[in-house]
């Protein structure tokens, strides 16, 4: 007899079979865009032939050599897309938990009705439509005709972080007790010191994965600094499809190959912090 | 003495509220709030803004009052975009359900950390990585010059490149890929709550693997279903860099459709108004859902 | 001695729940106070206001004459112990020890001295360093402890903190915890819904039901003349007997005459409180016409016996001696005589709580 399960083992006939290459196309579907990117940016031919009948590092000499050529193209550089790329996203990442750790604190020790709705106004950004965002801002942007600077993206930006980065806060701050803060307070400690001293290193994980996710959604968002973007202020991703609105170029897959290395190590990096302990979402 | 029972079990009530009481004046708590409030106004802000826009009766700018904007949208173009964004996003949620209720089981029942750890690591990516490069990824593989074209030509298997992409089919890719980890993250957390005890009872009775997953995993994962189901939906209704990138501008999505108001047009009011119909729509799914789920619990509790 | 702190007439709502209604209490300078009830008598909310972790809705805090209400928590000089104990996790027992010594200037050396010392104190001398995750049970309590008595407090309140330990390790701790109080001749406020760790620690016993106080005195007094069949039951009284006043003055159980006296009015309702050791034996009937009961179940515990006995819908709890020579023959369903040894019994108006 075979082991009974959610997914049995050896003996589970056509159930298992099934259930197996479902999961296994789902797989595939998850990971094939990653995967030929991978490849085809250690390719040295010019078409698309696979397996890439010869490797070479063609690719990526010609993405480092969009960096040292700046001034060739007459729209903005790469280097100052990815310098204002990590500006938007270290402002972004450092603003969005430094709100929200005194907002997590304040929700989880607070009263239910202000928690609750606060907790659902805070949610709305992730249930607006990115291009609905988009839209919004610009209009926004556009009437009022302010000369933002960084902030036209990083506003932005923050609204649309601040949900993933108070959830993470708030899941840390829900595992310390009162009481640990209480015994700092009856030491001696004022209430503001016991939080600098308990509450927030407590904290710590989940601040560490806020900022984390903070980073990567600011870093890799297309769709609302599609909008919001403008000569002086644009992003790596937004540099990434003006370039290849018409065509594919496979220096630009070396970028991306840069990118995905970045953002797989910062999804290690909170699996490794947030182990088993919080959910994603 | 069941009324003295009684006081003690009101009283030991108070006493938990008692417990979560805070010696700490809320305005302190109201403060704490601001840096955040802060942050949030501005989206508040653009979101009324737009509202406001949408009933605009000028095009281009905030002038009177008027439906006109919302009228218009009674246009075949925008009914024909409409219709085709329930109809991804209708199809994108059956697939990914059919993918994501195996992958989910996969991934709780296998037993190697790591190998859970790289699945996870897997299916989360298409969630966190850039839209656009993972659309570099589909147009090598299933672009008119892409991997697999390439192949079937040198092969002689086709003569013509196959389209693949920049139609229907190739959108509806995207969004499955886009929206997998949306729905398997969810469900792995209502599978981990199916006792293995239900479903050893049930094969104790005789029940084959198919009959069990019919009779006791799906109802079970009922609520987790449709939970995940409404998040899928809503976010491909929204789609945008999804249809904009591999769609080729022939499957105008409600998002782009929009994005073409504003871009080509200059109808700010129209686009305001046509994105308060998709807002309304997520709105409604998400709390069809909610209810469907407090609905099923009832019965479940019961 | 003088008295330390005095509670006076001190209330809390929360919000149309009254926790705890005009609470007077005198602490007395280096006395080792129990707050003793059931969960939910408002004895935590009573030690948080006096931690000043909540505020009374009415009444005052005297300590030393001069009223604390209005002092944060973190001015009061107090050291409290927690359920939980609430030890920093993400600091060494060292550092959870030396925590509040700087907020009262304590540093450097001086500072490592007292926590040394401390260490002294609870013997666990050579575990400075570690971190508090890799602490035992007892190791922990012990450093919460010392943590709350490194500050040198002005009162030692403490919640319900052996609680979470196992009964062995308890019975340890309560025998420590009484040494070290008496060791610092501190002031002390433990809460406890254990009635033999209250009995084991107390100078002087609060019994709280409803946000009130039933009864307060020394544990022995309590213990023999609990003043309400509340107080009786929870110190561990097992038997409280339907009883009535007869036209004689005589206290009636099972409708026949016992020993007691009342000075209740005939045919008042009263409660008698018996411990299951004060019931004796005998056989039926009964010599002087008292009452009588059917036995229902024995059991041989070792050094003492349990026997059931029942009248009506009513069981008497009666523990014997194992050497008792009634046992020898007794058997269920047999007929016995209940007479009551007057030292650990005590007679209520049913009304009375």
């Amino acid at each position: 007899m075979s082991r009974v399960g959610l997914l049995p083992g050896e003996g589970g006939g056509s159930y298992r079979l099934v259930v197996c290459v479902l999961a296994g196309i789902g797989i595939v579907i998850a990971a094939a865009p990653v995967v030929i990117i991978f490849i085809m940016s250690f390719s040295a031919a010019e078409t698309s032939s696979f397996p890439p009948s010869e490797l070479s590092l063609r690719w990526y000499e010609s993405a480092l050599a969009l960096f040292r050529s700046d001034e060739s193209s007459g729209s903005q550089a790469v280097g100052a897309a990815l310098i204002s790329s990590l500006q938007v996203a270290l402002v972004v990442m450092v603003l969005s938990v430094t709100a929200c750790i005194p907002l997590a604190y304040a929700l989880v020790r607070g009263r239910r009705r202000l928690r609750q709705g606060m907790e659902l106004l805070f949610t709305l950004p992730l249930v607006f439509p990115l291009v609905m965002l988009g839209i919004a801002f610009l209009l926004l942007a556009e009437s009022l005709r302010w000369e933002l600077g960084l902030w036209r993206l990083v506003i932005p930006h923050l609204a649309l972080v601040v949900p993933f980065v108070l959830r993470n806060c708030m899941s840390a701050m829900q595992s310390i007790s009162r009481e640990t803060e209480e015994a700092a307070i009856s030491l001696g400690a004022s209430p503001l010191r016991a939080g600098i001293d308990i509450v927030v290193p407590l904290m710590k994980p989940g601040i560490l994965a806020g900022l984390i996710f903070a980073f990567i959604i600011s870093f890799n968002e297309f769709t609302i600094t599609f909008f919001m973007y403008t000569i002086d202020q644009s992003t790596l991703p937004i540099w990434m499809y003006s370039r290849t609105v018409s065509s594919l170029d496979p220096s630009t897959l070396a970028l991306s190959v840069f990118i995905i290395l970045i953002d797989l190590v910062m999804i290690i990096a909170i699996d490794k912090i947030i182990a088993g302990r919080a959910s994603l979402f | 003495m069941p009324a003295h029972e009684q006081t003690l079990q009101s009283l030991m009530r108070h006493q938990s509220a008692a417990r979560v009481r805070r010696w700490r004046p809320d305005s302190a708590l109201w403060l704490l709030c601001l840096p955040a409030l802060l942050i949030i106004t501005p989206f508040l802000v653009a979101c009324l803004y737009m509202l406001r826009f949408s009933v605009s009766a000028d095009t281009g700018s905030i002038n009177g009052f008027s439906l006109q904007a919302y009228a218009e949208l009674a246009q075949p173009y925008f009914l024909r975009s409409l219709w085709l964004t329930l109809k991804l996003a209708a199809s994108s949620t059956v697939i990914v359900l059919m993918l994501a209720v195996p992958l989910a089981m996969v991934i709780v029942t296998t037993r190697s950390a790591s190998w859970r750890r790289l699945m996870t690591v897997v299916v989360l990516l298409p969630m966190i990585l850039n839209l656009l490069i993972q659309s570099y990824g589909w147009i090598l593989l299933l672009g008119p010059a892409g991997v697999i074209n390439t192949t079937l030509l040198q092969l002689g298997m086709v003569e013509r490149p196959l389209i693949l992409l920049f139609n229907e089919k190739g959108v509806l890719l995207g969004l499955v890929q886009t929206s997998l980890p949306l729905a398997v993250f969810p469900l792995m957390s209502s599978m981990r709550a199916v006792s293995q005890e239900y479903l050893e009872a049930a094969s104790g009775l005789g029940a084959s693997h198919w009959r069990s997953f019919v009779d006791i995993t799906l109802p079970l994962l009922k609520p987790g279903l449709i939970g995940a189901g409404s998040i899928v939906f809503a976010f491909n209704a929204s789609a945008f860099a999804v249809p904009l990138l591999l769609g080729g501008r022939r499957v105008r999505m409600l998002g782009l459709a929009i994005r073409d108001m504003i871009s080509p047009l200059f109808n700010w009011s129209g686009a305001a108004a046509g994105g308060m119909v998709l807002i309304l729509i997520i709105t409604l799914v998400l709390v069809l859902s909610t209810w469907l789920v407090s609905r099923s619990d009832v019965r479940g509790g019961s | 001695m003088g008295i330390d702190l005095r509670i006076a007439g001190v209330s809390k709502h929360f919000g149309e729940f009254q926790a705890l209604k005009g609470i007077d209490l005198d602490i007395e300078q280096g006395s080792f106070v129990c707050l003793l009830g059931p969960s939910g008598c408002g004895k935590t909310t009573l030690l948080r206001i006096i931690a000043g972790f909540e505020r009374a809705s009415a009444g005052q805090l005297l300590l030393n004459g001069s009223d604390i209400s209005a002092v944060p928590p973190h001015k009061r000089d107090f050291g409290m112990v927690f359920q939980s104990l609430a030890l920093f996790p993400h600091m060494s027992v060292a550092e959870n020890i030396a925590y509040g010594l700087k907020f009262r200037g304590v540093t450097g050396v001086k500072r490592d001295d007292r926590v040394a010392e401390l260490l002294d104190v609870i013997s666990l001398p050579a575990i400075a360093d570690r971190p508090v995750s890799s602490l035992s049970g007892g190791q922990r309590q012990r450093v919460a402890i010392a943590r709350a008595l490194a500050v040198q407090p002005r009162l030692f309140l403490l919640d319900e903190p052996l609680s979470a330990l196992d009964a062995q390790l308890r019975d340890a701790m309560q025998i420590e915890l009484r040494q070290l109080q008496q060791q610092f001749g501190v002031t002390t406020i433990l809460v406890t819904h254990d009635q033999t760790e209250a009995m084991m620690l107390a100078d002087k016993l609060v019994v709280m039901k409803g946000g009130e106080v039933c009864q307060q005195g020394a544990p022995q007094e309590i213990y023999s003349q609990p003043a309400t069949a509340f107080t009786a039951q929870f110190l561990g009284a097992s038997n409280i007997l339907d009883a009535i006043a007869s036209d004689q003055g005589i206290v009636q159980l099972f409708g026949a005459d016992t020993v007691f006296s009342t000075e209740e009015a005939p045919g008042t309702a009263l409660k008698l409180s018996v411990r299951a050791e004060n019931v004796i034996l005998d056989r039926a009937p009964h010599p002087s016409g008292g009452p009588c009961a059917e036995v229902e179940f024995i059991r041989n515990l070792g050094a003492s016996t349990e026997i059931l006995v029942k009248n009506g819908a009513t069981t008497v709890r009666v523990r014997l001696s194992s050497r008792d020579s009634i046992l020898r023959t007794l058997a269920i369903g047999e007929r016995v005589a209940l007479q009551f040894d007057p030292e650990g019994c005590v007679v209520f108006r049913a009304d009375a709580d």
